[in-house]
């Protein structure tokens, strides 16, 4: 911590205005274009899951063909929405954890929008039949070295803010910050330079992918998410992290773990037969993070359940915990070896995906946009009834893909085992989970619509001029305010340095 | 905890795994030995050369491009990592009049000149390791060619009285009409109001790839993880019956 002489309650707050006030391009512009890019995926996914069932829908064009549709769809979620809200959430926690101001600003910002560039035109191609074929991997080779070298140029402010932070506690949430750091250019780069540079063994260029799937789902949303409500939890609640020792159980069985997981999606393919098995044990295991780091976080949040239900980012945070404990239940499940055979090749594996990048990742990832927009904007959101319908239709929409996706995935296995009936009868039983699945993300369309129209309402800075929080409780008492954000979390809406005029902003 | 220790501990954790799942593997597996048939187990003995048949590079390419791995896998595992041997048309054929019965798992020489193995996602389609032989076995086993056979299928799946309920895309942008001046084109698929549906030249490579998908030739056992034949029963696979000819 830094000397006690610059840590009066003026000075902080002036601190976290100017950080804010540095990163408010950067971070709006990874919030916004995440969330075009979450309109495309959803739009992408409803036309690619009614093609399951109802294959001569929009059937004339080639670039609406399921099988390109479904991967720009996944491409989209995953490089337009959740890694770019990922962005956004690292850059600013870390900032924020660190008490630097963001330097380089324009550089974020330009790598921002080569990071988009890149993912538009990988997603034209994919469109126009120049996809790879390689699931999450499809974007054609140009697009990986742009993506990497501007993620680069997102990221390293970031590790030079946790360098030269004032000395002393490191918070739970930069361990992550800082694993995620490094672990996705890591991931990122061995696959796509082993697959795309190296000739290498086609069959192990399959499992290297299904590992690089799991490691971007486990390394990187997981961390992220996990450092994001480890940062949302306590300060809203106002509340210590629950036990210091489940905190370091949590992280260090993650990291010990996840990096073993993903191979169990080849079980039975012709590699080393000791890649799929330690895959399934170490997704197995990975509910072990889980449940640490979901009953950690519970337990804080629950000395304060006014709090909880009052605060719209913690609504959402807390349901992507819940989310987290699903993750690694489902991973218990699919993965043992009386499920396996059934459901590695049903649409359980595409409900896994969505209910880690969605259930758990995009919960978290709303959670703190609802939390940092209004700081970064000095605007605070229009209407807690926006945030109520995107929250309640969100979890239903979410709730239904992954219960059809997960459960059909096990009635499709059932069928794809029994090997005594006709293929058929498998895809069959596949056949009402499909229409569930369109109606769904019908469903999560129109939750985030209430999203969209309220985030572009802030983007265009027409959000409230209050210091009053918005809030989603009946009763709106005046103490509340307070309470919501946390002691350090009031937003003085006039300008930094406004709530005590007499405060010298110059004075560190 | 100093920083050191958390940046040893992550690097450690991470580093071990990925060199011990990714990077070892990979490179040990960028060279293959060839494996042997021994008398013993197989009736002959010599090195086994795998076959590849019929032009698979810009084939598979259109297979990757389209996405058809979201529905289709190319994988027969063994029996204990799942059942696809049992069907009777996947792994091989059940009955196949020469070779009698050749299902078997896949390995790793099934997927050569391919760069990257479409092990695929889901199967709301049916396998396609042997779908090369599936359409000229089963498919055409009444006369009929396998490749206008898989460009009808290509063109609408649902056209095919048998596959009415299939969920496979059609691929009508794969294909050319034709007005017809004179005589109906030879390759004509289907011929409709003086027009001709004539395949393009994606369909045409994708046909030849699906072809060429015939996984289903005799191994050396120590490849081949087939249950214990039960006394009495024929054998699972004939050893030294002829290499498949395609």
């Amino acid at each position: 911590m830094s000397p006690a002489t610059s840590q009066t309650p003026v000075n902080d707050a002036l601190r976290r205005a100017e950080i804010d006030l540095s990163l408010r391009h950067p971070v709006m512009f990874f919030f916004t274009s995440g969330a075009a890019w979450l309109a495309v995926a959803i739009l992408l996914g409803i036309v690619a899951s009614a093609k399951t069932h109802s294959p001569d829908f929009l059937t004339g064009w080639s670039w609406l063909t399921y099988g390109r549709v479904q991967s720009a769809h996944m491409n989209a979620l995953v490089y337009g929405w959740a890694c770019q809200a990922a962005f956004g959430a690292l850059i600013w926690l870390m900032a924020r954890l660190s008490r630097q101001e963001c330097r380089a600003a324009g550089i974020i910002l330009v790598a921002g929008h080569v990071w988009n560039l890149a993912i538009s035109l990988g997603l034209i191609a994919i469109l126009a039949g120049g996809g790879t074929g390689m699931p999450w991997m499809e974007f054609p080779a140009f697009a990986w070295v742009p993506m990497l070298l501007s993620y680069a140029a997102i990221a390293i402010w970031s590790m030079v803010q946790f360098k030269v932070r004032p000395a002393g506690h490191v918070f739970i949430s930069q361990w992550y910050i800082l694993a995620a750091l490094i672990w996705f250019p890591w991931v990122f780069a061995s696959a796509h330079l082993l697959i795309h540079a190296f000739a290498g063994n086609p069959v192990m260029a399959a499992a290297i992918n299904a590992w690089y799937r799991s490691a971007m789902l486990l390394l990187f949303f997981v961390p992220t998410g996990i450092a994001a409500a480890y940062y949302l939890i306590p300060k809203v609640t106002g509340r210590p992290v629950y036990s210091y020792s489940l905190s370091a159980l949590g992280f260090w069985s993650l990291a010990i773990i996840a990096p073993w997981a993903g191979m169990q999606k080849l079980a039975g393919a012709p590699i080393p037969n000791f890649l799929p098995y330690l895959g399934a044990a170490a997704t197995i295991l990975f509910a072990v993070p889980c449940i640490a780091v979901g009953v950690n976080l519970l337990k804080t949040a629950a000395g304060a359940p006014e709090t909880v239900a009052n605060s719209p980012s913690l609504h959402f945070t807390i349901m992507g915990v819940f989310g987290l404990l699903i993750l690694g239940a489902a991973s218990v499940f699919l993965n043992n070896p009386a499920i396996l055979p059934g459901t590695q090749f049903s649409m359980a594996n595409y409900g896994f995906d969505i209910l880690g990048v969605y259930g758990f990742f995009s919960f978290i990832a709303f959670g703190v946009i609802y939390f940092v927009v209004p700081r970064i904007t000095r605007r605070e959101w229009l209407s807690s009834r926006l945030i109520k319908m995107h929250f309640f239709l969100s979890l239903y929409g979410v709730a239904l893909v992954v219960i059809v996706a997960l459960f059909g995935g096990a009635m499709q296995g059932i069928g794809l085992e029994d090997y005594k009936m006709p293929a058929e009868d498998a895809s069959m039983r596949a056949y009402p989970y499909a229409v569930a699945t369109t109606l769904a993300w019908c469903f999560l369309l129109f939750s985030n619509v209430f999203f969209f129209f309220h985030l572009t309402l802030m983007w265009l800075r027409l959000g409230r001029r209050s210091s009053h929080p918005t809030l989603l409780g009946v009763h709106h008492a005046d103490d509340l305010h307070d309470a919501a954000h946390g002691p350090e979390g009031d937003i003085d809406n006039g300008g930094p340095g406004t709530v005590h005029p007499d405060s010298h902003a110059h004075s560190h | 905890m100093s920083f050191r220790q958390f940046a040893f501990g992550l690097t450690a954790s991470f580093g071990i795994a990925w060199l011990a799942v990714v990077i070892v593997p990979f490179f040990m597996m960028r060279h293959l030995k060839p494996v042997e048939f021994k008398e013993a187990a197989d009736g002959k003995e010599g090195i086994y050369f795998p076959k590849s048949a019929g032009r698979v590079t810009n084939g598979a390419e259109v297979y990757a491009a389209n996405g058809c791995a979201h529905c289709h896998s190319q994988l027969i595992r063994p029996v204990y990592a799942g059942n696809d041997l049992g069907r009777p048309d996947w792994a091989g054929l059940k009955n196949d009049e020469e070779r009698g019965d050749t299902r078997r798992q896949s390995n790793i020489f099934d997927y050569q000149g391919e760069k990257f193995a479409q092990i695929g996602l889901s199967r709301l389609g049916p396998d396609l390791s042997n779908v090369g032989r599936r359409v000229e076995k089963i498919y055409c086993k009444d006369g009929g060619d396998p490749k206008s056979w898989l460009l009808s299928h290509l063109y609408n799946p649902r056209a095919n009285p048998k596959l009415v309920t299939s969920k496979c895309p059609s691929f009508p942008f794969f294909f050319e009409t034709k007005e017809i001046e004179g005589q109906v084109p030879a390759n004509a698929i289907t011929v409709k109001d003086g027009e001709a549906v004539v395949p393009g030249p994606e369909a045409l490579v994708l046909v030849d790839y699906l072809l060429s998908l015939k996984r289903d030739d005799a191994v050396p056992a120590s490849m081949n993880h087939l249950p214990p034949v039960p006394k009495g029963a024929p054998k699972p696979a004939a050893p030294a019956a002829a290499a498949p000819q395609g």
